[in-house]
């Protein structure tokens, strides 16, 4: 259908969900309020790596106005991970605790000064063990044992050979290995965690917290609490964004349900800004090592890439997390020959999680190396990417068949209207322009909890009730599934209301992770709708004596197609049905054309994600080589989002994606550490970009009519936001004439790479950094 | 602790209560009030999610003693809208697509609209450095700016559909 036909869908309106919040009225989790409700704090551990002997709180439980203390012996024993493999997190310390800020016990009281109180009377025997705080020093031989289970500390393992590597690496006409570095960053999305958990009387437990899945974080907390799942109910709430770090489960939500059975109770567990830094969730630490190998016009023929990510203590989404950076570039470059090495590796540090810029070292790496091949050969960066560039059709070396792809389109227009070759040719004294490619997936092949269901009902006055399990982290995802519907059944969108979110009334969705949410939610409530306009269809066929194949819903209206003005209105037809006993409920449900028996490590092969975005972005900046400082003048971005359902949204979304992924996630956000403590947890340190400093940006929506999505939707922003990342360093770089290769570029690096660059000859990259290497399996003892 | 009595207008009621000498005013809008409308991002100054207006100047309530506010008058987000009819600000920050998570929605309005009642044409410098104390980690600012420059320009009020 051509976009003229929709009335909603491909149109700039107003996200149904914005009145609340610009009055006030949305309410977030820290804002719930219960009777009698309780307040909760959690004791951390003081220590990287100890292990604990006793936890004393007799004292604690006596002071007046605590109600509850929990510590490790309080829970089932059971571990969590995302996997059944990788469960090595006890959602409080048992033994030992693994990072300084583990979760020790916790108490609930009255109020907060009380509840803090009383965590200085919880005494712990801790032993100090030695700890270990970056991968070099965790993989040695002799390093400490974070977990018993795993030898040399290395949490997880993937490796994946697809094609004759080392064979086309001999016919290559330049082959280059280089090694990149990334810091770690963190997501400090606006909103600090919080739990708020409600024990009733009939043994349920309802929870509200930011999540990125409901019915996963309601899964995990049934098996830790050994609750029926049915009596787990986690509720729907305004989301202060996730961007990957919402999507885990964390010991707040199990402490704080916990605490309230045991006190019988509402209890509310706020994190401070930097218990949100240091106990959710994390970005890697990441060092990858790429040898790539072209032929005479930069078309990469081989590719070897060693990665190291730095996990923190716990696995949290590990296999995902260090296989995504690779596939995200299997996608976007066709390169028929690769190999993969990727280790994640426990250290005595906060846990990590995927963020939206997951992978800097690997993603800036891919593209400052073809930027370093162009000038070996004397091509330009264009050129080398638009050679390499992924085309519809294809299949990914792991086998993901690409059923749509407008990369070359994306290529094409963000350098034509940045007039990209003019300005990398023409060298303006400390201006720099790059360019940044990359593609994301929509959806992971996750088993029973991979697809999306919906429902829709009607109202007597016509007015219809979408239910569907789909959650909004901000990214407007509410939106998206009442824009859906009311365009298939002909409703103004203000008469349909929406219950999503909670496991309790909606069923089963993929979580708005891995940026299925309008491919997989989408899909499923356009189709209950389309299965509830085909009820109505059928009512309104009799009453207006037509074929349900001519009827058109639209504008509250049921009529024959070209007859708009002789239909019935669609309340009449709702009452109709009630009448006739055939009341309209239209069901939906979508699974993803995936292989479900792809599996992370065991088996990385097969059909991925049913489609997957593409993206490219321009930057182009300013460097002051006094200061080191950037200033970014203007970005370029574009992405194959598909098709999009609402361009405004799709704008905002590429927006903020030049935001943390460009401008803060390349040139400023890192955390610093000191012995495994944190040293700028907080935002007055940890610099996020504000107003002042975002560029000008041209946001450029390509479309591909993906034969999967809805509408041909796929997901937007995730590919922008990666590749802004590359884009600023690229354009730094030329900027400078060096190859940046650790990140993110702060003045002092920009500095110290200036400095460098005078002694150094050669196209090299600004720092000799150790190659990651393949780490030889440990002889079985 | 003895409490202290405090009297300040607060959405344009007079309100009295007794507070803790060193209880903020974010705690009371929040807790004592139910002004949840107030946001809490970082308690240290750095965010601007809790911003309000203080005598129609901007601040921070997080780092701002409840007594500060004695005899002020206070907006909160939830006295921006009159007789549910929109403030100009949060009708073009919904119709620019300027909110996205709203955990910083709050404090940019308010922010914003300090900014207007002070100088009612502002150029994109002065805006950028009204809301320069604000984080939003969702929208890269563009719609926001977007949002402020309707405003200004009264171009609101197109919600159409
Ligand atoms: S909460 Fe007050 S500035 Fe962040
Ligand atoms: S809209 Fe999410 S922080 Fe601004």
């Amino acid at each position: 259908m051509p976009d003229d036909d929709y009335k909603l869908i491909g149109k700039s309106v107003p996200r149904i969900d914005a009145r609340a919040k610009v009055t006030g009225e949305a309410l977030f989790t820290a804002d719930l309020k219960f009777p009698r409700m309780l307040v909760a704090k959690v004791l951390r551990s003081p220590h990287a790596h100890a292990r604990i002997l006793n936890v004393d709180t007799s004292r604690a439980e006596k002071l007046r106005g605590v109600h509850a203390v929990v510590t490790g012996k309080d829970t089932a024993g059971e571990k969590w991970g995302v996997f059944r493999y990788t469960r090595d997190q006890q959602l409080l310390c048992v033994d030992k605790a693994r990072y300084l800020g583990d979760e020790v016990a916790a108490v609930a009281a009255v109020d907060e000064e009380t509840a803090e109180e009383a965590l200085k009377l919880i005494f712990v025997d801790y032993e100090p063990l030695p700890a270990v705080f970056d991968f070099w020093s965790a993989v040695a031989p002799d390093a400490p044992r974070i977990h018993d289970e795993y030898p040399r500390n290395i949490n997880v393992e993937v490796k994946i050979e697809v094609g004759l590597v080392d064979e086309a690496f001999r016919n290559c006409r330049l082959v280059r290995e280089d090694t990149f570095l990334a810091e770690e960053d963190s997501y400090f999305m606006s909103e600090p965690y919080a739990v708020v958990a409600n024990c009733h009387a009939d043994g349920s437990v309802e929870i509200w917290m930011p999540n990125a899945s409901p019915h996963t974080k309601a899964k995990a907390l049934s098996n830790a609490l050994r609750l029926p799942l049915s009596q787990v109910n986690v509720r729907k709430i305004t989301i202060g964004g996730a961007f990957g770090g919402r999507s885990d489960v964390f010991p707040a939500e199990f402490i704080c349900s916990l605490l309230s059975i045991k006190t019988q109770r509402p209890v509310k567990l706020v994190y401070t800004r930097e218990e949100n830094t240091i106990a959710t969730r994390m970005g890697h630490a990441m060092l990858t090592t790429h040898k790539t190998g072209v032929d005479k016009n930069g078309k990469v023929l081989a590719r070897e890439s060693i990665c190291w990510l730095d996990g923190g203590a716990y696995s949290s989404t590990g296999p995902i997390a260090t296989s995504v950076p690779f596939l995200c570039h299997e996608q976007a470059y066709n390169v028929p020959n690769v190999r993969f090495y990727g280790y994640r590796i426990y250290t005595n540090k906060p846990v990590r999680g995927m963020i939206r810029i997951h992978g800097r070292s690997f993603a800036c790496g891919v593209d400052t190396q073809l930027d370093m091949i162009g000038e070996e050969l004397g091509i330009d960066p264009v050129t080398m990417r638009l050679v390499n560039a992924r085309r519809p059709g294809e299949t990914t070396p792991t086998g993901s068949h690409v059923a749509s792809c407008g990369l070359v389109e994306c290529i094409e227009q963000t350098a034509e209207q940045s007039n990209f070759l003019a300005k990398f040719k023409k060298s303006v004294p400390n201006r720099g322009i790059g360019m940044g490619v990359n593609s994301v997936q929509t959806g992971f092949p996750l088993g029973i909890r991979g697809g999306s269901q919906a429902f829709i009902k009607f109202h007597e006055d016509g007015g219809a009730t979408v239910i569907s399990g789909v959650v909004d982290n901000g990214q407007g995802n509410d939106n998206m599934l009442v824009q859906i519907a009311a365009e298939e059944l002909g409703l103004p969108m203000s008469e349909i209301r929406l219950i999503s979110a909670d496991t309790e009334s909606t069923p089963t969705d993929a979580g708005s992770y891995s940026m299925i949410s309008t491919f997989g939610g989408g899909n499923a409530v356009k189709r209950a709708a389309e299965d509830a306009r085909a009820q109505l269809f059928e009512v309104a066929s009799e009453m207006l004596e037509a074929d349900p194949e001519d009827l058109v819903a639209r504008d509250r209206k049921i009529f024959v197609r070209g007859a708009p003005d002789a239909g019935v209105p669609l309340p009449k037809v709702v009452r109709q049905a009630l009448l006739l006993g055939r009341p309209i409920m239209g069901r939906g449900a979508f699974n993803p054309d995936v292989d479900q028996r792809r599996e992370w490590i065991g088996n990385p092969s097969g059909q991925l994600s049913q489609a997957f975005s593409f993206g490219a972005t321009v930057a182009e900046v300013e460097v002051d080589p006094e200061t080191g400082q950037v200033k970014a003048l203007d970005v370029t971005c574009a992405q194959d989002c598909g098709f999009a359902l609402n361009p405004l949204i799709v704008e905002g979304q590429f927006e903020g994606s030049v935001a943390m992924g460009g401008q803060g996630g390349m040139l400023a956000e890192e955390h610093r550490w000191h012995n495994g403590h944190c040293l700028n947890p907080t935002m007055l340190e940890y610099k996020i970009p504000t107003i002042k400093e975002m560029p000008r940006i041209k946001p450029i929506i390509v479309e591909t009519i993906d034969p999967g999505g809805p509408y041909g939707a796929k997901e937007a922003g995730m590919s922008v936001a990666m590749s802004s990342a590359q884009a600023y360093c690229c354009a730094v770089g030329h900027a400078l004439g060096i190859y940046f290769n650790h990140y993110p570029l702060t003045p002092e690096r920009i500095r110290d790479a200036i400095e460098r660059k005078q002694e150094s000859k050669g196209i090299k990259t600004a720092w000799d950094i150790e190659p990651a290497r393949i780490i030889p399996p440990e002889p079985k003892s | 602790m003895q409490k202290h009595l405090l009297t300040m207008r607060v959405n344009g009621e007079q309100v009295e209560l007794a507070v803790r000498p060193n209880a903020t005013l974010l705690d009371v809008l929040r807790e004592d009030l139910e002004l949840t409308g107030v946001k809490e991002g970082c308690s240290e100054g750095a965010c601007g999610a809790c911003a309000v207006l203080m005598n129609n100047e901007p601040i921070r309530s997080c780092l701002t003693l409840a007594l500060e506010a004695n005899g002020a008058e206070i907006l909160t987000i939830e006295g921006l809208a009159t007789g549910g009819r929109l403030h100009p600000l949060q009708e073009a920050f919904v119709e620019q697509g300027a909110v996205q998570c709203g955990f910083c929605t709050p404090g940019m309005i308010l922010s914003s609209k300090a900014l207007l009642d002070r100088n009612p044409q502002p150029n994109d410098e002065d805006i950028k450095t009204a809301l320069a104390g604000s984080f939003c980690r969702c929208t890269g600012y563009a719609k926001i700016l977007e949002a402020v420059r309707a405003a200004r320009d009264g171009d609101v009020g197109n919600e159409g559909s």
